[in-house]
């Protein structure tokens, strides 16, 4: 707030004093540039006097009556900063601005551009219009007849800035967390996991030619044979190494993507991607367990509102306690419940022995997708352990999983499996057994379906369920029973507390 | 702050002289057509006006003569710059080179050392006739006694020349002729060293080594260029002085990167690709990720006009051995 | 002895050293490019050495010599006797020190100046072949290239300029002494320049012109003064007829025309000079080698940052076209080395202004009123006559007259023609009025000094409005 102090104005006919006739203003009140503050009489006339800022009256300095000399003091404004009125003081008489309307006629509708595409504007301006990227053309003048400045180039260039950022603002629609609600811990595929020891992963690598010519022979990434050896404080690998490491069988590195051919244009007929590495373990596993077990997919549907309720209740406890409650941690339950009532489907078929094990722990293990290919973590004794240590060990085995610390220990020993395919969406798939194991579990993606509840069609959260066996060990009735079984357990979890 | 100037490559050898000259009463200048005429390609212009005759001399068509009075001059107290028109004539001189230039400090025991230098403009790509596009740096290389220098801009020109006229020892100092006048730098208008023995890195790099020098450091910048967008990351190193290399350096650059291509314009056998070649196996084999790539002239004369083109490594050969030894 | 070519290199290489390629040579260096500026002959160009000034240095000697004669009104008496060697000694001087001055200032930018003809060999270098001493020729290794080669004077077939008595301008400029009579092919700008010079030097001035009349291209009520005043002049005019050949006589030569109907005249004189127009010197840079098209007549088309159709070659002054003036050649030079130079430059003139500098003086800028109409503007027109002007007539020249074209909705002036004294110098002020899309209000509510000519101006916006005070409005 500032203080202003606004002295009487000439008010005509060089006189050199007035009489102060009336106050049309009082202390405190609220005036804006032009308003009437007070009437002044000289010889000649009686002249209204308009105040020249906007603000407060803090003070009027002249009583009514009094005569008051040109030039003197007669009020004190309290005005915003900023709020200064104009240093040209308005006349007594008009306010009206001085400029004659060199707009004649207003609508002459931007004559700025006008026959011919002609742009009225100074040389500067379109000079600066170029230097903006602004197309001079689109630019709505200002000026007399439409005419174009420096300042209305600007001004279209910085909205067409604030445009453009306005287009940006959509935020990533993607949908990061699948709707099974089972987070990055559980992106799967169909498939098993083969890894076993994690190589290495270095930048550099120390070795003889011929170490590197044996190396390209095997497909083996130098970088990734493990070594205990340096030289000159490098990793140093030798022939021995790598031979060690290419029949480990281990993940030796990724399957290189396609040669880097020209994008665009010309694609090759084919493209080679090697056929090596995990891709072939998994591949192997893949092979192997299929044409061994025949395999038969039972499935079936779980309503499971309550499920979905019952998560949503706990919840908030669970992210109190720093857990993350997923959909996993429950099915894990069901399951484990379920292979108790049906221990066929937790068992191992020893064809030379001659006997199915059937196993009375329930280490289940989760399908997990990594950059490095299929892994399982299995989690251990499932049924001694609580829903919270459930979802916390899940997460953090998939984690493991994916920055490769996990041990082979954490991937061993599993006696059912579970894969997660639904959380890339879908229903029903037929997975591959994990042998040794006799049976697996698919889940398809938590979504609200059509359902028949009394007779009419409602909507209602189901997860689609896929049980694959191995029909020498099990046969369809029992698929089938315990597939109920987890069902049940799933529309109605309470009966897990039993 | 010293003034810049804009000069050519063979401006700058011409600015080398003028201020080095100016700054020791001991150095001159001595080479067919230098004085009066200011040397065919201008490299010694204005010089004998300002030096007079003693110091810049007019000789005659002699190589062996011209470069056995440097010797001479420069047992005797004097820097002598000694310049052969062409450096594919300088031949007839070999014997003074080999037999004498190279020799004075080891046969006197280092009472005498020979501090001159040898200059003459080398290497092809100007449609000359024969003899004139010859690119033997390895003849000099190979002899022990001597140095052999090539700057490839005008800033190492004149700072490689300056340390040449004051190093003890005889310098081969060879101009790359094609591009004398191919582009300007700047050039500080003072005194100062590039020393000699030291390579420049002229772009950094992760994926391979690239070795140059001379009027190739240009195609093989331009090949680095376009490979760029390829996603190879060269490194580019101009060695300045062919020998002695600036081993160090070299291996440095091969342990960063693994790979290695040598560009030069000579012949390929019995070069000096052939040498780094050699040191890179031998100091840093367990390094090597693939063999070591020479793009370089062909075991044959420099062509005429018509094959010139086709003898010169270019870019696009450059960028084809980078990408060979990176694919590898 | 040299053998081999070693090329120099350089970011910019112009071709041709007139006022399209000294003024490009020097902004580039300007924009720290490494410039090399290349001409065959004197560095000017035509313009300095052959055409803009030796002309005006001309016209002016002569204007004096006849203004003196002719000032017995003013109460000056004289018979001044013109040594046209000391004429011609020094105009050379002028020339002299301007193409000395052209010289100095781009060495002090740095640009590199060499001697010779170019011929492109491909679209990245040139071959200069030295006229003179020196090597025989060299070649030029280019990241870009100006192209600014400018033009020559048609050669009328049987008029060749070889021989003797057919001038092209050039010639007629390079006098020592002034023939006794003249024929002048061509009523154009040229044409009637130099027949207003030799008629003022006393010669026996007659000009066949192929068409109706003088100065085509401008309006008639402007033409008609400067032709009233050469007729004043003693020159004789002939239109409707084309110079079909010359023969040597005993005292001179004799030209012959034809009409259209095809009946022939005859003229007798003692030189010929031809000015029918100019032609782009570009088939001699062998465009082809570089890629660069060239258009029927010989002119390279260019886009509106003077690209021609070869990304990194450009082409400015009269090699790229209409109008064939040294400052849009100029103009065009200095957008060429900004836009090399990686400034969003481009030729976004509204108007180039022009101007004849015949006796008087005639200069245009921008639109006529048949023009603006045609464009799709509703005109406005504002004229005033010089004989209204006291400036005017106290110098005595109060003939022409101040036009200006406006549009009638805000007023925006589009054009003017001024036909009268200074012609060439006033039409500055509408020039720049026609670039900032000036109104007539600003024109005539600008205070112009009095007395000078330049009010007509001022009055001439007035007269638009009628406002004009000093002359009656329409």
């Amino acid at each position: 707030m500032a203080i202003k102090e606004f002295k009487l104005p000439d008010v005509g006919e060089g006189v050199a004093e007035g009489e102060l006739v009336s106050w049309a203003v009082s202390v405190g009140d609220a005036v804006s540039e032009g308003d009437i503050v007070a009437e002044v009489e000289t010889d000649k006339a009686l002249v209204e006097v308009p105040s020249r800022y906007d603000g407060k009256i803090a003070e009027l300095h002249a009583e009514e009556g009094e005569i008051v000399p040109v030039g003197s003091v007669i009020i004190s404004f309290d005005v915003d900063d900023g709020a200064a009125g104009g240093e040209d003081a308005p006349t007594a008489e008009a306010d009206d601005t001085v400029e004659e309307s060199a707009d004649t006629d207003s609508d002459e509708a931007a004559a700025a551009s006008t026959a011919d595409g002609r742009v009225f504007a100074p040389p500067s301006a379109r000079k600066l219009a170029r230097e903006l990227g602004v197309e001079i053309g689109a630019v709505e003048g200002t000026g007399p007849g439409g005419r174009v400045s420096d300042a209305d180039v600007r001004a279209h260039a910085d909205a067409e800035e604030t445009e453009e950022s306005g287009e940006e603002a959509a935020p990533d629609a993607a949908t990061t967390e699948p709707v099974g609600g089972t987070a990055d811990a559980e992106t799967t595929s169909t498939t098993t996991a083969a890894a076993s020891g994690a190589g290495a992963d270095r930048e550099k690598t120390l070795a003889v030619p011929a170490t590197r010519r044996v190396a390209k022979e095997l497909d083996v990434d130098i970088d990734a044979v493990p070594t205990a050896e340096t030289r000159e404080g490098e990793a140093f690998v030798t022939e021995q190494h790598v031979r060690e490491f290419a029949e480990g069988g281990a993940e030796a590195g990724e399957p290189a993507t396609a040669a880097a051919g020209s994008a665009t244009g010309d694609q090759p007929r084919e493209e080679t991607v090697p056929y090596r590495g995990i891709r072939r373990t998994i591949g192997d596993q893949m092979a192997k367990s299929k044409f061994t077990a025949p395999h038969v997919t039972h499935h079936d549907t779980a309503e499971i509102d309550e499920l979905v309720a019952a998560r949503e209740e706990l919840k908030a406890t669970a992210e109190e306690k720093g857990s993350r409650l997923t959909y996993m941690a429950f099915v894990l339950k069901a399951v484990t419940a379920a292979l108790k009532e049906y221990p066929v489907l937790n068992s191992e078929l020893d064809e030379e022995e001659g006997v199915i094990r059937l196993k009375n722990y329930y280490n289940i293990g989760i399908a997990v997708a990594t950059d490095a290919g299929l892994m399982v973590p299995v989690v251990k004794h499932v049924d001694q352990k609580g829903l919270l240590q459930l979802a916390d060990e899940i997460q953090e085995l998939a984690t493991k999983a994916r920055d490769r610390s996990i041990t082979r220990t954490e991937m061993q020993d599993g006696t059912f499996t579970i894969t997660n395919f639904g959380a890339f969406g879908g229903e029903y798939a037929t997975p591959i057994i994990n042998h040794p194991e006799t049976a697996i579990m698919g889940l398809g993606a938590i979504k609200q379906r059509p359902v028949v509840q009394d007779g009419e069609v409602e909507a209602a959260h189901t997860l689609p369920l896929s049980l694959a066996i191995d029909h020498r060990v099990i046969d369809g009735a029992e698929a089938a029973q315990f597939t109920n079984a987890v069902k049940s357990y799933l529309a109605e979890p309470t009966k897990l507390l039993l | 702050m010293s003034d810049t100037q804009n000069l050519t490559l063979v401006q700058a050898v011409r600015d080398g002289l003028y201020t080095e000259m100016q700054r020791d009463e001991s150095v001159m200048a001595l080479g067919q057509d230098i004085g009066k005429n200011g040397g065919v390609f201008r490299a010694t212009q204005g010089l004998q006006a300002e030096f007079g005759e003693n110091r810049v001399v007019d000789t005659p068509l002699a190589e062996s003569g011209i470069i056995g009075s440097a010797v001479g001059l420069a047992i005797d107290g004097m820097k002598p710059v000694a310049e052969i028109q062409f450096s594919g004539f300088i031949y007839p001189g070999f014997d003074q080179i080999v037999s004498h230039m190279a020799r004075y400090r080891t046969r006197s025991r280092s009472r005498f050392t020979l501090p001159m230098v040898l200059r003459a403009p080398y290497g092809g790509g100007i449609r000359a006739p024969e003899h004139h596009s010859e690119s033997k740096e390895a003849f000099y290389a190979h002899e022990a006694g001597l140095k052999v220098v090539v700057p490839s801009t005008p800033y190492d020109t004149k700072g490689l020349l300056t340390s040449a006229i004051r190093d003890p020892d005889p310098v081969v100092f060879l101009e790359p002729k094609l591009i004398y006048r191919a582009f300007r730098g700047e050039v500080p208008e003072e005194s100062y060293e590039v020393p000699i023995g030291e390579a420049a890195t002229r772009h950094e790099g992760e994926d391979v080594s690239v070795f140059t020098y001379g009027a190739m450091t240009r195609p093989t910048l331009e090949a680095a260029e376009d490979l760029a967008e390829e996603g190879i990351d060269a490194e580019i190193i101009d060695l300045r002085t062919v020998s002695p290399l600036d081993i160090d350096s070299i291996i440095e650059s091969f342990e960063k990167t693994g790979r290695a291509v040598v560009v030069n314009e000579a012949p390929k056998s019995g070069g000096l690709a052939g040498e780094i070649t050699a040191i890179i196996q031998e100091r840093a084999l367990l390094h090597q990720e693939a063999p070591v790539k020479r793009v370089t002239g062909f075991d044959v004369p420099v062509p005429l006009y018509a094959m010139e083109d086709y003898y010169l490594p270019n870019a696009a050969r450059v960028a084809d051995g980078i990408r060979e030894t990176v694919e590898f | 002895m040299v053998v081999g070519d070693i090329a120099t290199g350089t970011e910019v290489l112009v071709v041709g050293a007139g006022p399209g390629g000294y003024v490009a040579a020097i902004r580039a260096a300007q924009n720290g490019l490494d410039t090399t500026l290349v001409d065959k002959e004197a560095y000017g160009g035509s313009c300095l050495n052959h055409g803009c000034i030796p002309s005006k240095a001309f016209i002016s000697a002569t204007d004096v010599a006849h203004d003196a004669r002719n000032a017995e009104e003013m109460g000056v008496h004289a018979d001044p006797v013109v040594d046209v060697a000391a004429m011609q000694d020094w105009k050379e001087g002028v020339v002299n020190q301007l193409t000395g001055g052209v010289e100095k200032l781009c060495k002090a930018n740095g640009v590199n100046l060499v001697q010779g003809e170019a011929t492109f060999v491909d679209d990245s270098s040139v071959r200069i072949a030295h006229g003179g001493e020196g090597q025989g020729s060299e070649s030029i290794n280019f990241e870009h290239a100006i192209i600014a080669t400018g033009s020559r004077p048609i050669q009328v077939p049987g008029f060749e300029f070889t021989a003797d008595p057919v001038w092209s301008s050039r010639d007629a400029l390079a006098i020592d002494d002034a023939p006794d009579s003249l024929v002048v092919v061509g009523a154009g700008y040229i044409g009637m320049e130099l027949s207003t010079v030799f008629a003022k030097l006393g010669v026996d001035v007659t000009v066949v012109e192929m068409l109706d009349g003088v100065l085509p291209g401008y309006e008639d009520d402007v033409s008609r003064v400067v032709k009233k005043r050469a007729e004043a002049l003693g020159i004789e005019f002939n239109f409707g007829e084309a110079a079909s050949g010359w023969e040597e006589t005993e005292n001179g030569i004799v030209v012959a025309t034809e009409n259209e109907d095809g009946e022939e005249s005859t003229y007798d004189a003692e030189k010929v000079l031809v000015a029918v127009g100019r032609q782009p010197v570009s088939e001699s840079l062998d465009p082809e080698n570089a890629g660069v098209e060239l258009t029927e007549n010989g002119f390279i088309e260019t886009d509106d940052q003077t690209r021609t159709n070869v990304e990194n070659i450009f082409a400015v002054g009269d090699v790229a076209g209409e109008p064939m003036l040294a400052h849009k050649a100029s103009k065009e030079g200095i957008v060429a080395a900004e836009v090399i130079a990686g400034e969003p430059a481009a030729l976004d003139q509204q108007a180039v202004p022009a101007a004849v500098f015949t006796d008087p003086e005639i200069a245009t800028v921008g639109m006529t009123e048949a023009e603006a109409e045609e464009a799709g503007f509703e005109p406005k027109v504002g004229q005033f006559p010089f004989r209204a002007n006291g400036r005017s007539l106290t110098t005595g020249e109060s003939e022409g007259f101040v036009r200006i074209v406006a549009e009638a909705q805000a007023g925006f002036i589009l054009g003017a023609q001024i036909v009268g004294p200074e012609a060439s110098e006033l039409i500055a002020e509408l020039a720049l009025a026609v670039e900032m899309g000036a109104t007539l209000e600003d024109v005539a509510s600008t205070i112009h000094t009095h007395p000078t000519l330049a009010e007509a101006v001022m009055e001439a916006a007035e007269n638009a409005d009628d406002q004009a005070i000093h002359t009656l409005n329409r």
